[in-house]
């Protein structure tokens, strides 16, 4: 089980499980750094250095979910999320959205994500769903 | 047997949302039925009707969200559009993690809400037309012998005649015979077309 500030301290080798990774897609927005920080007591977090990349990581057995972060910028939320079901039927897949943005998160859901997370209030809803899916 | 006509299901307590939605859907040409509330909805529901429902929400008694769940409970299939006035992005994502066809905010344009009623129902039309063939290709299976049931199943697994013979102790000619007659029966052109039938009626994983 991953969760934050889960230090994994006391296994041995032949109990040790891989550990999942939490995939963050999104440019360099303040939202992303927002997702990163609240994400920090997670183990195995990864940040691509491209939507190219963070869809190739989907597709790894290690995938242990995906967090959408912000708009994508030239990319559509929509085909990213299309892509990203493709790869990963059973992933879990979150998407961070604005407050009160009912017709996007209704989207989002329609093309493949888990969950939709308004953001504010606060992260506390993300970490608590992510702690979930990785157990 | 006669196709029922597409009708599209309106719950709603508000007299004059009700009204306007079953005339806005009638100028339309929908045909429409009207309930005010979750009770009387489910106390007369039909799932052999084909359509799809426009539901609200917010409602005293039994919510849209509660007559969701009892639908989903009765294993109706029906595409449900929920319409609310004040909806938020927990309410939208619990409706559509329970199977919501869409989830609509007021205000909202005439246009919009008639064109996700028609791709309602197109939704509806080929799951009915899914469901009519699945029933299809299980009525056939079912007039297989057991033999030719055996042959089909080892034959849709890729294997050959001749293994197929070696695994029932039977002639390779009496598995041709057997193979023969399940391509009769199922209606199939080909193995690949027995293989997506049966994929079609396999249970899901």
């Amino acid at each position: 089980m991953v969760g934050p500030d889960d230090k994994g301290g006391g296994a041995s080798e032949h109990d040790a499980k891989p550990v999942r990774t939490i995939i963050v897609a999104g440019q360099s927005s303040q939202r992303t750094r927002e997702v990163l920080r609240a994400l920090r007591g997670f183990t195995n977090v990864i940040w691509p250095t491209s939507l190219e990349s963070a869809l190739a990581q989907t597709s790894s057995a290690d995938a242990g979910c995906l967090v959408i972060a912000d708009d994508l910028r030239e990319e559509r939320v929509d085909d990213f999320l299309l892509e990203a079901r493709e790869l990963q039927r059973n992933l879990p897949i979150f998407v961070i959205t604005d407050p009160d943005d009912v017709a996007e998160a209704v989207s989002a859901m329609r093309h493949g994500a888990t969950a939709v997370i308004e953001i504010p209030p606060s992260y506390a809803v993300l970490c608590e769903e992510i702690t979930r899916v990785m157990q | 047997m006669k196709e029922l006509p597409q009708t599209v299901f309106v719950v709603d307590d508000d007299d004059a949302v009700r009204n306007s939605l079953r005339l806005l859907l009638k100028s339309a040409g929908f045909s429409t039925e009207v309930a005010a509330s979750a009770q009387e909805f489910l106390s007369t529901y039909d799932a052999a009707q084909p359509g799809c429902l426009l539901l609200d929400v917010h409602m005293p008694g039994m919510t849209g969200l509660e007559m969701q769940h009892q639908l989903n409970v009765r294993g109706a299939a029906i595409p449900v559009i929920f319409i609310t006035g004040h909806g938020d992005i927990p309410m939208a994502v619990e409706a559509m993690q329970h199977g919501a066809f869409d989830f609509l905010q007021k205000p909202f344009r005439d246009q919009e809400l008639l064109d996700r009623v028609q791709r309602a129902l197109t939704r509806d039309t080929e799951y009915r037309a899914r469901l009519r063939q699945t029933e299809r290709i299980r009525e056939r299976l079912a007039s297989l012998s057991p033999r030719e049931r055996e042959v089909l199943d080892l034959v849709t697994q890729g294997k050959a005649n001749k293994m197929v013979a070696g695994d029932l102790g039977v002639s390779q000619r009496t598995v041709e015979i057997h193979r023969a007659h399940v391509m009769q029966k199922m209606e199939a052109g080909s193995l690949a077309e027995l293989v997506r039938m049966m994929m079609a009626v396999a249970p899901p994983q």
